[in-house]
């Protein structure tokens, strides 16, 4: 299998909006940077290969609840509930003013990388300008612009700085999602290494210091997975049987006409 | 009931692509389904770039060259570098019914193709005249300059073959054989485009010239490394769902009407490029 070294980038925008810094405005448009590469499989039935779907199943009497009947509660004890519809939580969500201000700029190597979420690039939407500007003064001063931004009606904390040649946005975690390690009680009572066991392992550590690669690392179980994959599709496969809609049927009579037509060639 | 012959999952057949003429999807894919035996000869073996437009051609489209996330194992590709992109490409080879049907679920609407193959890129097969008419310049102006085209190029011992653009233009191709460079067949288009400036004052091969006037534009920069021409029997992203449609020398007159040629009256015609990609010609001039 060729290696790859990065993620294919898709063509469409997820958002796009303006970077404000005080008057100047840069039309910008966002685009994923960060794609999980997982083997998703999906669940069937064991005798026919059907694929199985999720219900909603009440505890009580076993009764599949459609989703006009659903709300949610929130847990205050137990079997307490507060109760919300959706109408009345979409209201409180905000609303995103298209707009990413920055309101701070501060060196990007200062930022601990723990609250980093996920990036972004970003690309001018007709502002070539002025985004190769604020890219152009950014890389000269190694700086990060600070800000916020609602995606999918979740309001981030988020950073826009210079990389490789573009603008590069990245979510952040809020400081309360992050656990504080000395609150472990085991770290409090650590005790300090004596002189000559610190030094040794200096030593060991000095010799094992190079370069960090990336692309050194591997998802092994993931490129066993796909190997598998590989090898029982040369083998059996199952198709599942599937009805055809009612909206297709003027399809299959269309291409049966057309597969005879092709087998005459 | 039985099973679509089909490998494709076909999705949101309710959409409504072309609005104005309420075409939904299912429709598109069913003339894609009816033309692949006219038209599948012209995709096969070429790198191709699609316009996809999933919200309808009245909605914000893009163009696709890199086969997309969740691409079928089955759908054939090849990769090239892409000096544009700066990265290594999967084109999309159409060589079959299933891959066909596959790009119209996408809403691929347009399918554009390079005038030379994956085995053989920087030798063309194909000689493309791109005749585009600039207001007020009309269709029949360009219909005009396509047959006076045809003469010169039929003087030369040449034959050539005319195609609606399914938009403003015309295209007539001469197929070739895949020996010389887009460098050659760009200098051979210039000097027959500039032949015609001569004979009629209305053409033009300078972009400049027609951004001001009304002028007939003979762009032969299309010949080139990389660029593209939409497919015979492509629809077009236009509210009337017309086809680039090949024609016969005969029907290329004057009164032409380019919307004559859409998603319904195409299928039942002939192909009139018939033995077009045997027709294997050699630009010198004997």
């Amino acid at each position: 299998m060729e290696k790859k070294k990065g993620a294919h980038a898709t063509r469409r925008a997820i958002w796009n909006g303006n970077i404000t810094i005080g008057l100047i405005n840069v039309p910008v448009k966002l685009f994923p940077m960060i794609y999980d590469k997982e083997v998703s499989f999906r669940f069937l039935h064991k005798h026919d290969g059907q694929p199985l779907k999720y219900q909603r199943v009440c505890i009580k009497d076993e009764n599949v609840i459609p989703w006009e009947e659903v709300v949610k509660g929130y847990e205050v004890g137990k079997n307490e509930y507060v109760v919300f519809d959706n109408k009345e939580l979409e209201a409180a969500k905000p609303e995103s003013d298209r707009r990413i201000r920055l309101d701070k700029f501060v060196h990007y190597l200062s930022i601990d990388p723990i609250y980093f979420q996920r990036s972004y690039v970003l690309l001018p939407d007709g502002s070539e300008e002025t985004y190769s500007l604020l890219l152009a003064t950014l890389q000269k001063m190694g700086k990060a612009g600070a800000g916020k931004i609602t995606l999918h009606t979740k309001e981030y904390p988020a950073l826009v700085y210079a990389y490789k040649d573009s603008l590069v946005l990245t979510t952040l975690r809020y400081a309360y999602e992050i656990v504080d390690p000395q609150s472990f009680e085991e770290l409090k009572e650590l005790k300090g290494p004596g002189k000559t066991e610190l030094e040794l392992a200096t030593k060991i550590i000095n010799d094992l210091s190079g370069e960090f690669d990336i692309t050194e690392y591997e998802d092994r179980y993931k490129q066993k997975v796909e190997q598998l994959i590989k090898k029982k599709l040369k083998g059996e496969r199952i198709v599942v049987e599937k009805p055809v809609k009612e909206e297709a049927m003027g399809l299959m009579v269309a291409l049966r006409e057309t597969l005879k037509q092709l087998e005459k060639k | 009931m039985g099973e679509l012959p089909t490998k494709v999952e076909l999705t949101n057949l309710n959409k409504v692509l072309f609005p104005m003429l309420k075409i939904k999807k299912a429709q598109v894919i069913e003339y894609y389904i009816r033309i692949a035996p006219k038209m599948l000869a012209y995709l096969s073996d070429r790198p191709l770039v699609l316009a996809r437009f999933p919200d309808g051609v009245d909605k914000e489209g893009f163009y696709e060259k890199d086969a997309p996330e969740g691409t079928p194992h089955w759908v054939r590709t090849v990769k090239f570098y892409s000096k544009t992109a700066r990265r290594n490409i999967d084109y999309i080879l159409c060589n079959d019914i299933d891959t066909l049907i596959w790009l119209a679920n996408l809403a691929a609407i347009e399918i554009h193709i390079p005038l030379s193959c994956a085995d053989s890129r920087q030798k063309p097969d194909f000689v493309l005249f791109d005749m585009d008419p600039k207001p007020p310049a009309s269709y029949g102006d360009a219909t005009e300059i396509a047959i006076l085209l045809k003469e010169i190029l039929e003087r030369l011992g040449l034959k050539c073959y005319a195609k609606t653009s399914g938009k403003k233009g015309l295209h007539v191709v001469i197929p070739i054989v895949r020996k010389y460079d887009f460098r050659e067949t760009r200098a051979f288009t210039r000097v027959i485009g500039e032949q015609l400036a001569k004979e009629v004052e209305i053409v033009t091969t300078g972009y400049a010239e027609t951004e001001k006037s009304g002028k007939v534009l003979v762009d032969y920069l299309q010949n080139s490394h990389g660029r593209t021409m939409v497919s015979p029997y492509s629809l077009r992203v236009v509210q009337e769902a017309t086809v680039s449609t090949p024609l016969e020398w005969s029907e290329v007159k004057k009164r032409i009407k380019p919307t004559e040629f859409n998603i319904f009256s195409v299928i039942e015609r002939q192909d009139a490029w018939k033995g077009i990609l045997e027709e294997r010609q050699k630009l010198e001039v004997e």
